[in-house]
């Protein structure tokens, strides 16, 4: 019993190769070019208002978000299957669901369709302690979680997950820092991620929301410097109001909270011993004694 | 002839009220007819009172109209500040201000014609209805049931879901804990710092927790899957990124319009349909028996059925009278209700009656109470044997 190879509670492994907390969820190179080409996807799925060519097939603006919001679940359904296969084992089964959790129960606390700031507050945090793969799945669930707990499951939804996901991944693969400058940089992530998150968000349901016959409306195949153009002043007069005050409590609650909750999360990544592999040995003595 | 007895309540398959709703929904998005827009609206509402239970999400209904006022506002201040010019006689003329160039040249104000207001209301009203269909769905489908029917191969993605939703009411109750704790040291329990404090306990909690939850599963086998041949493994792989890759190819396709045309439609459709074969190769390595499955039964077929009744009645009226569905919204009277669209609409009514009555959470409770005076009616008891409590479950 004494030589177990696995480490005892609460104590790091002396032969840790780094203070860092390794990925709890690997991307292999599967995961990572499935990853990339549902990315891909969810670049057009996003920005098609401004991609999308004259006299191409996307250039109506009733049938596209349509498409989208049936084709988003599937490819995140397939791309979360692909990350799961590479390993999903029991612990971080319940370190996702108990931190979607801790997420969907601070999601009421920001308002409004894009306000989930809060939300990011501890996905940031979380991506950077447990590496990108398990910020992106994180990320996804907890939206998912959060939507199913308020009943505001929506065409909306699949771009929040996947808007999320892209946040907790990306805290996931920022450099390696230390100290106050992790966190600095962890809370200037925080804000432009926010900001990132709230614009993508306005320009998913922009063509929708807007009447053809206003001046501030997406016009389909237009250039994209007219579209763009007009697609900022509509963030101008609608939500950028709110997004910058969000953006920067957001940053200062990472700043104020970022160190002791990184300490936690990683003081807890060490003790789930995510990357010891589990081996049995025979006991030396021969026979087992009996207790 | 005697009345046949009403169906014992059950609740129906989330999957099938999801359905209904999807058919609904297409039904409004499609047309700006105002009637159909109503129609489709008191419809949804009738539905939603009829075969809603008392569970919270219920409730989630309201929440959904009132977030369609909200657009239906904004569509309405977005066209009287920023419209373009439109014809029609003017109501009101609001001074006009040019946007710099940036903002592509528009303008702010100026005229607001009839016509132009009754568009921005119709086409408000096409949104809030849709968001009304979806907040059907959300009232009448119980969210927790609908996580049971994801497929096999998000089973872990799935756990944490339940996970998470099991977890979050306790999360709650464990801020209130704290809080509590604090206020009565004395100590501040509101204010930014006041978070700081607050939150640190509360996630230590919640990462102890976690660890007690996987050493619980992993004692019981949770995580565990089936030893998948090395071809299927292969095989699951390849219709992943085959399908992934043909979707983001017909993607671009469709957004260049340039290129020849099979490189839009068809390789879409054929990135998702390998995309979904894959779901279900992956979905090989997890051995799972499910506990309790939702019938999915006559009223599910009905439902569903009654859903796709809306969008073909819809789709028929597009087909044989065109401009019936984009009417001139004004003036209101001389809008026409075409026949198809309205008795679609109409049969996506049906499941307000025809599905068994919802299960009441306070019924439930209330069941063993209500149980030992029921049993002694005549018509039910059996004469010389005894009835087993169990026995009347069935049916």
């Amino acid at each position: 019993m004494s030589d177990a190879a696995i480490p005892t509670d609460g104590v790091a492994p002396a032969t840790s190769p780094a203070l860092r907390t390794r990925s709890q969820l690997r991307i292999g190179p599967r995961s990572l070019a499935a990853l990339l080409l549902v990315s891909a996807v969810g670049v057009i799925a996003f920005g098609w208002p401004l991609l999308a060519q004259p006299g191409s097939g996307l250039a109506h603006a009733t049938d596209a978000p349509l498409l989208f919001a049936l084709l988003l679940p599937l490819l995140l359904a397939v791309v979360l299957a692909q990350l799961a296969e590479g390993g999903m084992d029991a612990k971080t089964v319940a370190m996702l669901g108990v931190l979607a959790a801790v997420g969907a129960a601070l999601r009421p606390l920001g308002t409004g369709v894009a306000g989930v700031e809060p939300v990011f507050f501890l996905l940031v945090l979380a991506g950077r302690a447990y590496g990108p793969g398990f910020g992106f799945v994180l990320g996804a669930v907890t939206l998912f979680a959060s939507a199913l707990l308020t009943a505001g499951v929506g065409p909306w939804l699949p771009f929040q997950m996947l808007g999320a996901a892209w946040v907790g991944a990306g805290a996931g693969l920022l450099p390696e820092l230390r100290g106050r400058a992790e966190v600095a940089l962890l809370a200037a992530y925080a804000a432009v991620a926010g900001l990132a998150y709230g614009l993508a968000l306005n320009l998913s349901f922009w063509p929708f929301v807007i009447g053809n016959a206003s001046t501030i409306a997406f016009v389909a195949g237009d250039p994209l410097v007219d579209n763009l153009g007009r697609f900022l002043a509509f963030t101008l007069v609608t939500s950028l109001g709110f997004d910058i005050p969000r953006a920067v409590l957001t940053a200062i609650l990472v700043l104020l909270t970022g160190r002791p909750i990184l300490r936690a999360l990683r003081r807890a990544g060490r003790r789930a011993a995510f990357d010891t592999p589990v081996s049995f040995q025979a006991p030396p003595g021969g026979a087992p004694r009996s207790p | 002839m005697t009345r046949r007895p009403p169906p014992p309540p059950r609740a129906l398959h989330p999957g099938a009220w999801w359905l209904w709703a999807l058919g609904l929904a297409p039904a409004a998005s499609r047309t700006t007819n105002p009637w159909l827009l109503l129609l489709v609206l008191a419809v949804a509402g009738h539905v939603v009172t009829a075969r809603r239970s008392d569970a919270p999400w219920a409730r989630s209904f309201v929440v959904f109209l009132k977030l369609g006022l909200i657009v239906i506002a904004i569509r309405v201040v977005a066209q009287t500040l920023f419209g373009t010019p439109a014809p029609g006689s003017v109501l009101v003329d609001l001074p006009e201000v040019g946007l710099p160039a940036w903002a592509a040249g528009g303008t702010l104000g100026g005229p607001i014609t009839d016509t132009a207001l009754a568009g921005a209301l119709v086409d408000g009203l096409r949104l809030a209805t849709m968001l009304a269909c979806i907040g059907a769905a959300n009232a009448l489908a119980n969210p927790k049931r609908l996580l049971a029917t994801v497929p096999a191969a998000l089973y872990e993605v799935g756990v944490a879901v339940v996970v998470a939703l099991s977890f979050a009411p306790s999360m709650v109750a464990s801020v209130q804990r704290i809080r509590a704790a604090r206020r009565l040291r004395g100590r501040p329990d509101r204010g930014l710092r006041s978070i700081v404090t607050v939150a640190m306990p509360v996630l230590e909690d919640a990462l102890e927790r976690s660890l007690a939850l996987a050493a619980a599963m992993d004692s019981r086998g949770y995580g565990r899957r089936a030893t998948v041949p090395a071809r299927t493994r292969r095989l699951t792989t390849t219709l992943t990124l085959l399908g992934l890759g043909g979707t983001l190819v017909g993607l671009y396709g469709l957004l260049d319009g340039t290129g020849p045309a099979a490189l839009g439609l068809p390789t879409l459709l054929l990135g998702i349909v390998v995309a979904a074969a894959s779901l279900r190769s992956a979905g090989a390595g997890v051995t799972r028996t499910r506990y309790r499955p939702d019938p999915w039964s006559g009223p599910e077929w009905l439902t569903t059925a009654a859903g796709v009744a809306a969008a073909a009645g819809t789709i028929v009226t597009s087909l044989t009278v065109p401009g019936a569905l984009d009417p001139a919204p004004w003036p209101l009277l001389a809008v026409p209700l075409p026949a198809a669209a309205t008795v679609g609409i109409l049969v996506a009514l049906l499941p307000a009656w025809l599905t068994p009555p919802p299960l009441m959470m306070t019924a439930v409770r209330r069941q063993p109470r209500r149980q030992p005076r029921r049993q002694p009616d005549p018509a039910v008891e059996a004469p010389a044997t005894s009835v087993s409590p169990s026995s009347e479950v069935a049916a």
